[in-house]
This record gives C-alpha cells, structure tokens and sequence, in this order.
C-alpha cells in the first residue's frame, strides 16, 4: 500500500458523495469518498490526511501528458525495478516521495522500463483512499 | 453360651450416631463450605479436635460435664430429667461428638470440591438453598457422603476410650462389643475375647468391603466423584 | 432498559484495581462486553445477575430496583430475571439435558417451554444423555437453553464461545442469535472474538482495567473513521503465501476468507492470527445475485 501525507485543500460534496483534493508535496491528489463533512470529522479544509492507494493501482505512463480521464497524475522517476515471472514492482521516486507500482512483467517488457528513466504515475481517483492523520 | 447382647447394643449405638450425624452435618457442611465467617477457622478446628485428642480426654470431660455433681449435669437433671453418665443415651451424645470429623470432612470436602457455578447456576433458575442442595448439590457427592455413613459407623462401632470413661460397662446398657472383649480378657475367658474380635472384624470387614463396591460403582456413572 | 453503575475494588494479580463502571442497555440491545481478561467482565455479568456483591452499586431493570447500595437494597439472584450461562456451562451431571431443563422451571410453568427449547436447539436425540457424555458444542446449547426455560428479562453470556473450535462457534452464534430474537431478550455477551461481536451486537463496551474506555456500535468502536474505505471487514490472518513478487494473505472474517495482495514490505508486519482490518473502495466490488 502507498500511503502519502496530505492535507485537504478542497471538498465538493454532492448527495453523500465528495471529490476531495489534498495536497502532497507540490502534488494535488484527487479522491472519491461516499462520505461528506456532516458525516465524517475529518472531512474539512487543512485537515492533515493520509493518501492510501494500492501498488497494483498504480498505472504507469511514458507518454507525460495523454489525453485520457485520470485525474491523479506524478512525475517520477525510476529507481529500481523488481521483475517477477508474472509481475513487476517498479519503485518510483518523486519529489522524495517514494511510490510504488506493480505492473505485468509484459507491461514492463513493452514499455522497456529501465532505472533512471523519468515516467508519470496514474491512480484513479476512485482508487484512493483518505484516511485521518491524528 | 455367647452372649450376643453386645453386639447389637453396638449396632444400635452406630446406627443412632450415624443417623445423627448424617442429619447434623449437612447444613453445617454447607455452612462451612460456603460461608464467609470471619471465625469459621475456629469451627472448623473444633470439629476437628476428637481427631487428635486421646479419647480419654473427651470422654473425663463429658464424665465431668454429665456428672449430676457439676452444673451443666444438674441443670440436665432438673429440668430435663436426663442422667447422661453410665447410660445408653449418654453414650450416644459422646459418640456423636467424638465421630463428628468422620462424617463432616468427607461430606465437606465433597462439596468444596463440586464446581461453585453448579450452585449460582441452579441460584440463577430460581432455586432456594434448600433445594439447590437436596436436588443439586448432595445427588452430586454421594459417594462422599457414603464415605462419611461409613466412616462415622465404623468409628462408632471400633470406639472404645470415651465408651469406657462415659459408660462404664453396664450390660444391656453399655456394654459395647469393644468394651465386652476387654471385660473377656480381662477375666482370662480367651475363647469368648476370639469369638467376639472375631465377629467385629467381619462385621467391619462386610461394611467396609460394601461401601467400597457400591462407591466404584458411583463413580463410574459420575466423573465428579473421583 | 438496564440501568447499571457499581464501583468494586478487585484483588487481581497485580493488585488491587478498581472496577467502576457505568452504563444503559436498551430493551432487545444486543451488548458486548470486550476487554482483556482480569479487566472486570465477568464480574460486572456477576454483579448484575446478583452473584457477587460490590461497594456500591445501583442497578435497575425497566424501572425495578435490584440492587441500590445507598439504601442497602439487595434483590436476591433468585428473584432476578435473569439466565445465566457459565462459562465452564454448569450443567448438573446427576440429570439429564431434559431433567437440567425441567430443573429450571418454576412452580406453576407449563413444562411446555422445556419440549419447545429441546426443539428450538434441536436437542431431541439428545435430551435423555447426561451431561458427560455431551460434546462441548452440544453442552453449550443445554446450558443456552436451560437459562431461557424460565423465559428471563435478561440473558448473561460469560465467554459463551471461547472453549469451541470455529465451526461450533459459527453454530452457536447462529443458535444465541435466534434465542435472543425468539425470546425477545436483552443480552450481555462477554466475548474476545471482535468478529463474532461484529455478528452478534447492537452494541459494545470495551473494558480497560475496570474502566469502559470506549462504547458504541461495533463499526463505530473497532473501526471508527480510521479510513474512508467503505468496504471493510475485520479478521484474522489466517496465512500468507508468496506468490511471484507479491504475497497472498488470507483473512478470515466470519466464515467467510477473503484473500488480499501484499508487497514484500507489508508483510513484514503482518502474522499470522493478527486481527486486520480489509479495507477497499466500495467503487471496486461488484455485486452478483445468488441464483
């Protein structure tokens, strides 16, 4: 699990539904939460947070800005890269924030990812989760 | 001809005693068993003293308390017309007393030794004491309580020094099996002293050997009893 | 509704430790009493069935008094409401399950309730055994339906569960489940199993040397707001296996398992019989109609 620190910038509630932006670092994530601030104590401005969201959510790009719907988009550069027979743990690096993505090895192979190579990290919005920093 | 007489005063005397005891015990058993007294330890040391101290010592007491001389023994005579020194209902009281350990530490034990839940249990599903103990408590320590039947009246039948004391040796009266084979001896009638030691010791011997018997059987249909 | 406050010092192996314990059970609430063991459980179940005696202690039951230590009022356990189930089970061995039964009826019940337990836990091939010959699970359910015969307010559980293996355990929630709605009943259950808490409560107490330190709703107490994850479930580690560059850990929640992806680095931290919390997106689950 990747688990980055934040806090709240912005909440967009709807009908017990939020988009909350935090911001990590020079990063602004997005996450979709099925709660609001009337429901939840933490849900609220400068509110420090934890970003939690899975290494297999993780996608990796080598195009730096692809005209395709996910929101949440990272810099990163390669630092070392674990392959597996089926999968491959790529550990990336951005602004000292290390993240992690797990990927197919054919993925891998096809995207001819190398240490050092600079590569953005996509999550989904609805991949990530909030969690209260306290 | 062998006078059969002290055999069945002997009988008798265990029979009455044991009866006595087993009806007195059982609530002081439950007594001592779950109470919080602050002095039960003295209680318990009494009842415990005929174990140790020589029978003689009891029975000079009771000679001396019974004796219509003294107080207690007057008070007895005045108002409840009772002579307990040299009779057979003197001697029941001493035997009573002197028994009491041999029928209380089984029966006490037995229930110290039953889970106390089986008790707030049948306290929980609306159960007095009373029958919590008769429907619960004693079905669960039968044999314990054989021992103690068993033990009070084999102690009573082979009790001899507080006998002697109280009762002296008064046929028809008195005069136990135990004390007639001393009497036997005493006057060099060897074969009489032998047929007597002789019938007390199977007598014993059958009582002992039944109990036994039936307690294996208990505890073969009750695990608690072991 | 149940009323209870009492204050009691313990003798404990540590030493003295005061219990002091306040709170409300609703009518049909469904408690769970939650805390390690010598933190006064099993004494404040003792405490309000009348078992044991405290310092203070005030105790009410839909309006009636049962213990008020200020005016030296004591309700005496037998004319308590209550069934109690031990956690050693109490059975009587010198009757059978039927006689342990008809044992708890009083004078002018109907010994129809003792043919409608026997059916209810289904103890029919079993009613004419003694207690030894029983095997735990099935003592558990005598014991279960011996407290309910004399139809009680209220239903005290000591560790009801804790000495059965999981399938037993499943079982039995499912019976204490259908007594305590059959009957109508408030309970108290003392329990370690937070999932079997999760299963059975309205509602949960958690114990800390003699203090409740935490109450509320299961979700609430075990896992409150610590993720914004809505799809969770709480279990245990039943084991981990590598597979490739990932490790595959399975908890089991319930009767259910559920098997979760972890990295090299998570696993670390993690062994077996952990209790966990699973936690996902409740954007990612799909939902499927049993046919």
């Amino acid at each position: 699990m990747n688990t980055l620190n934040g806090t709240i910038t912005t909440i967009q509630s709807h009908e017990g539904i939020s988009l909350v932006k935090v911001k990590s670092g020079n990063t602004i994530f997005t996450s979709i939460v099925l709660d609001s601030p009337e429901t939840v104590s933490y849900l609220k401005t400068d509110y420090p947070v934890k970003i939690l969201f899975k290494e297999t959510e993780v996608i990796i790009a080598k195009d730096f800005n692809p005209n395709i719907s996910i929101q949440n988009r990272i810099l990163c550069s390669i630092q070392s890269i674990k392959k597996g027979v089926i999968l491959s743990q790529i550990n990336l690096v951005s602004d000292k924030v290390s993240i992690k993505s797990i990927i197919t090895s054919n993925a891998c192979n096809q995207l001819e990812l190398k240490e050092n190579d600079t590569v953005i990290a996509l999550i989904k919005t609805n991949e990530v989760s909030l969690s209260p920093n306290d | 001809m062998i006078d059969l007489e002290p055999l069945w005063l002997t009988a008798k005397l265990a029979l009455i005693t044991t009866i006595i005891l087993l009806t007195v015990s059982i609530p002081l058993c439950y007594w001592l068993a779950y109470s919080k007294f602050k002095f039960k330890a003295a209680v318990e040391a009494i009842v415990s003293l005929p174990l140790v101290l020589p029978p003689s010592v009891l029975g000079f007491y009771l000679l001396l308390a019974f004796s219509p001389k003294n107080t207690f023994g007057k008070f007895l005579d005045q108002y409840f017309d009772a002579h307990l020194v040299f009779t057979f209902e003197g001697l029941i009281i001493a035997s009573v007393l002197y028994s009491l350990p041999f029928m209380v530490h089984p029966i006490q034990s037995g229930l110290k030794n039953l889970p106390i839940s089986l008790k707030e249990a049948a306290f929980t599903l609306g159960k007095s004491k009373f029958t919590t103990l008769t429907k619960i408590l004693l079905p669960n320590i039968k044999s314990s309580i054989l021992t103690g039947i068993v033990l009070t009246f084999a102690h009573t039948v082979g009790e001899f020094g507080v006998v002697l004391m109280i009762g002296g040796s008064i046929p028809g009266e008195t005069k136990v099996m135990s004390i007639a084979i001393y009497d036997e001896v005493q006057s060099m009638n060897y074969y009489t002293a032998n047929v007597y030691a002789a019938i007390l010791f199977s007598f014993t011997f059958l009582i002992l050997l039944g109990v036994y018997l039936l307690n294996n059987s208990f505890s073969k249909t009750n695990p608690l009893n072991d | 509704m149940i009323n209870f406050y009492t204050h009691k010092m313990l003798q404990t192996a540590d030493g003295k430790l005061p219990l002091d314990v306040s709170f409300t059970v609703e009518k049909g609430q469904f408690l769970s009493i939650y805390g390690n063991s010598g933190a006064g459980k099993t004494t404040i179940l003792r405490i309000l069935a009348g078992l044991t005696e405290a310092e203070k202690v005030d105790i009410e039951v839909e309006n009636e008094v049962w213990d008020n230590s200020q005016k030296k009022y004591h309700l005496p356990v037998q004319k308590r409401s209550i069934g109690f189930v031990f956690q050693d089970f109490a059975l009587f061995p010198n009757l059978t399950v039927k006689e342990n039964l008809e044992f708890a009826l009083q004078k002018n019940d109907t010994p129809h309730i003792v043919a409608e337990l026997i059916e209810l836990m289904e103890l029919q091939s079993l009613q004419n055994s003694k207690p030894q010959n029983l095997s735990g699970g099935q003592k558990q359910r005598v014991a279960l339906a011996r407290a309910i015969v004399r139809k009680p307010k209220i239903l005290l559980l000591d560790e009801p569960l804790s000495a059965l293996d999981d399938e037993m355990r499943f079982k039995l929630q499912d019976y204490i489940i259908k007594i305590h709605q059959h009957y109508q009943l408030t309970t108290l259950m003392i329990s370690h199993t937070i999932a079997e808490i999760f299963k059975l409560s309205d509602k949960v107490i958690i114990l800390d040397k003699g203090k409740i330190v935490k109450e509320g709703t299961p979700s609430s107490v075990f896992s409150e707001e610590k993720i914004s994850s809505k799809f969770k479930l709480t279990g245990e580690i039943i084991s981990i296996s590598k597979s490739d560059i990932v490790y595959v850990v399975q908890v089991l929640s319930g009767n259910n398992i559920v098997k979760v992806i972890a990295t090299e680095d998570e696993i670390k931290d993690f062994r077996i019989g952990q209790k966990v919390l699973v936690a996902s997106k409740a954007f990612n689950p799909i939902i499927q109609v049993i046919s």
